[in-house]
């Protein structure tokens, strides 16, 4: 018999549910004689989110399982987006706006894309840095780094 | 009748330059956002949250109100041409307007959308003027246990409109509740859950969870999905549209009646009133009104142009709903009045029953950039811009995608030039990326975030003032009201379920 295995995600909340329940409880008693202490409201909303995280892992262990290969094909790029942004905003200060975000934008337009007319792409990352560049820095005087000064 | 005049006299603010360009450049972003499939006026306003710190109030507020506007309006191009509503609003209008389109009057459905978004959108902004100050009034009655009691009415209200999907609202809820205690806590000097680590002192900030919820979520969506945007591009390529015939002729105006433009807007405006249900909700409502009123209801489905008037109607009169409660108890109701709150907090104004009486000179130019907007932008723009709408949907996705994800990125840093918002911002894109796969609704985490503050401290100064006594919550009749208020939601919601066509309807 096949059983339907919850998503992952279901799994990662309760388990961040019980870590917050547990530093909720950690900050003291939720009642003292002044009245509710600042762990009361965490305690009582850890413990919900507890009671939705299971319920749901329940429903989705008891629910049918799909057929294999139904779900469709499956697409990674929103991996590498978060990879791409994540790598962009460490190098935003040091590497200085113009060179991070026209990496950045070059890369995201080749991900939503394919990897052709690579020049035409570039010409484009290039015009679209500049204009963002134009509309923070120019239009509303905001800061950006740069690589010298 | 003071706030009235009040709005009238702020209208002149239309007239400069500045504020006149941000409220079109407002409203044709907004129409363009909500008229490519997988973009929303909620991502547009979003990305124009970190703007706002360079703007007046009024000008970021005026420039809001006429993206909410475009926004319930621009989701009907893509739905009358193309049968893909651009937001879930416009769902309703394809039922007649598509099948309009295939009869060669897709410009007249259009023309037709256009009226009833224009009619329901002044009405609702109209209503909106004239009820905020007595709501605003009537709030002011509401004490501390009433408060508590209001806020979570909201909380159970929106977690129970998620139509089989209450868990996961639930949770959602929760996680956005959570999110919300992290920093110092608001009566004791005690940081919670910073974990040593000094930046989440001050809790997290308003600004990197909106544009991530809305801005990098939709982008990671829009890379994760496999959808076949090709077809869709090709589809709107081919259809034309000539100006001339936009106009619908008055005998189809009269067929449809002046009955039916107001009947769906009033539904619209009080369905906009309601925390979490929103425009899809309202043009629903409105449109099986319109079939059971008429006396043709055969032919809804088929191109009657009455549905496209009562959908369009509806969904553009909860503009003025939803603001009744974001104006007067600082409750949003969907997820652009979130992040027009956001936009208030940012500029250091507390929404709630004062905003009204104190600030009322901040608010009412956004009231009249509603009326002007519902007026005169909808059929200026789609007088003057409407025979290009559909090449929108033809823009290179790679180059939008690339610079929604720009904006959003770098507008995050602008709140306090640190990094750490541009990594919380990822980290809580993430967190929406995921809630949204799963078929969490990102509304209720965002209304548990923003509300959650208020909730925990109205909780604590309640059981404080009655010594500890929960009673309280039952003995004030405030807060009865409110308690009983979130009993006859949870009777008609949760137990005594609405009709199949109603839990059909898909959530905003």
């Amino acid at each position: 018999m096949l059983v339907k295995r919850p998503p992952l995600f279901l799994y990662v909340t309760l388990a961040v549910s019980v870590g917050y329940f547990i530093s909720a409880v950690g900050l003291g008693a939720p009642v003292s004689e002044s009245g509710l202490t600042p762990s009361f409201f965490p305690i009582l909303v850890g413990g919900a989110a507890i009671v939705f995280s299971s319920i749901l892992i329940l429903q989705k262990i008891r629910t049918e399982p799909k057929e294999p290969g139904a779900s469709g094909p499956r697409n990674f790029t929103h991996l590498w987006v978060v990879l791409a942004i994540f790598i962009y905003i460490i190098a935003f200060k040091p590497a200085g706006y113009f060179i991070s975000s026209g990496i950045f934008v070059f890369v995201l337009v080749v991900l939503f894309s394919s990897f052709e007319k690579l020049l035409q792409k570039a010409v484009i990352s290039v015009a679209i840095v500049v204009i963002a560049y134009v509309m923070f820095q120019q239009l509303f005087g905001v800061r950006l780094p740069t690589l010298w000064g | 009748m003071d706030f009235i005049l009040l709005v009238i006299s702020s209208s002149t603010l239309l007239l400069d330059p500045l504020n006149l360009t941000y409220v079109v450049m407002g409203f044709v972003i907004g129409t363009i956002f909500a008229a490519i499939p997988g973009l929303t006026a909620t991502l547009a306003m979003a990305l124009l949250l970190p703007v706002t710190y360079t703007l007046s109030v009024e000008t970021a507020l005026m420039a809001s109100a006429s993206i909410y506007m475009a926004g319930m309006c621009g989701g009907s191009i893509t739905a009358v041409t193309i049968n893909i509503p651009g937001a879930p609003s416009s769902m309703m209008t394809a039922l007649d307007g598509y099948p309009m389109q295939q009869k060669g009057k897709g410009a007249l459905a259009l023309g037709h959308a256009a009226l009833g978004s224009m009619f329901g959108g002044a009405l609702g902004a109209l209503l909106l003027i004239a009820v905020a100050p007595f709501v605003a009034e009537v709030s002011l009655l509401v004490k501390t246990t009433g408060k508590f009691s209001l806020l979570a009415f909201a909380i159970v209200v929106v977690v129970i409109a998620q139509r089989g999907r209450i868990p996961q609202a639930g949770l959602a809820a929760c996680i956005g509740l959570m999110l919300a205690t992290i920093g110092l806590d608001a009566m004791e000097p005690i940081t919670r859950f910073t974990y040593g680590y000094s930046n989440l002192t001050a809790g997290i900030d308003l600004m990197p969870v909106i544009i991530g919820t809305f801005a990098i979520a939709e982008v990671l969506i829009q890379a994760s999905s496999t959808n076949d945007i090709a077809a869709a591009t090709a589809a709107a390529e081919k259809v034309r549209i000539r100006r001339r015939d936009f106009l619908p002729p008055l005998s189809e105006i009269r067929k449809i009646g002046f009955v039916c433009y107001l009947k769906s807007s009033l539904i619209g405006y009080f369905v906009g009133t309601l925390p979490g249900a929103g425009g899809s909700m309202g043009s629903f409502l409105a449109y099986t009104e319109a079939v059971r009123t008429s006396s043709e209801p055969e032919t809804f489905g088929k191109g009657n142009p009455k549905g496209i008037a009562a959908s369009e109607s509806a969904n553009n009169a909860v503009c003025g709903g939803a603001m009744v409660p974001m104006l007067t108890f600082g409750i949003p109701g969907d997820p652009i009045t979130a992040i027009m709150l956001g936009v208030l907090v940012i500029n250091g104004i507390q929404p709630g029953p004062q905003l009204m009486s104190d600030q009322a000179g901040l608010i009412a130019p956004m009231l009249a950039t509603l009326l002007f907007s519902a007026v005169v932008l909808i059929p200026l723009t789609l007088y003057l811009i409407g025979p290009y709408f559909i090449r929108i949907v033809s823009v290179r996705k790679d180059v939008l995608y690339a610079v929604i994800t720009i904006l959003a990125v770098v507008g995050s840093y602008v709140s306090t030039y640190s990094t750490f918002q541009m990594f919380m911002a990822l980290g809580m894109g993430v967190l929406a990326f995921h809630l949204r796969r799963n078929g969490f609704p990102v509304i209720t985490m965002l209304l548990g975030y923003i509300l959650g503050p208020n909730l925990e401290e109205f909780l604590r100064r309640s059981l404080a003032l009655s010594n500890g006594d929960p009673t309280t919550f039952l003995t004030n009749p405030d807060s009865l009201f409110f308690v009983l208020l979130t009993l006859v939601f949870i009777y008609f919601l949760v137990i005594k379920k609405p009709g199949k066509k109603l839990a059909a309807v898909p959530p905003n």
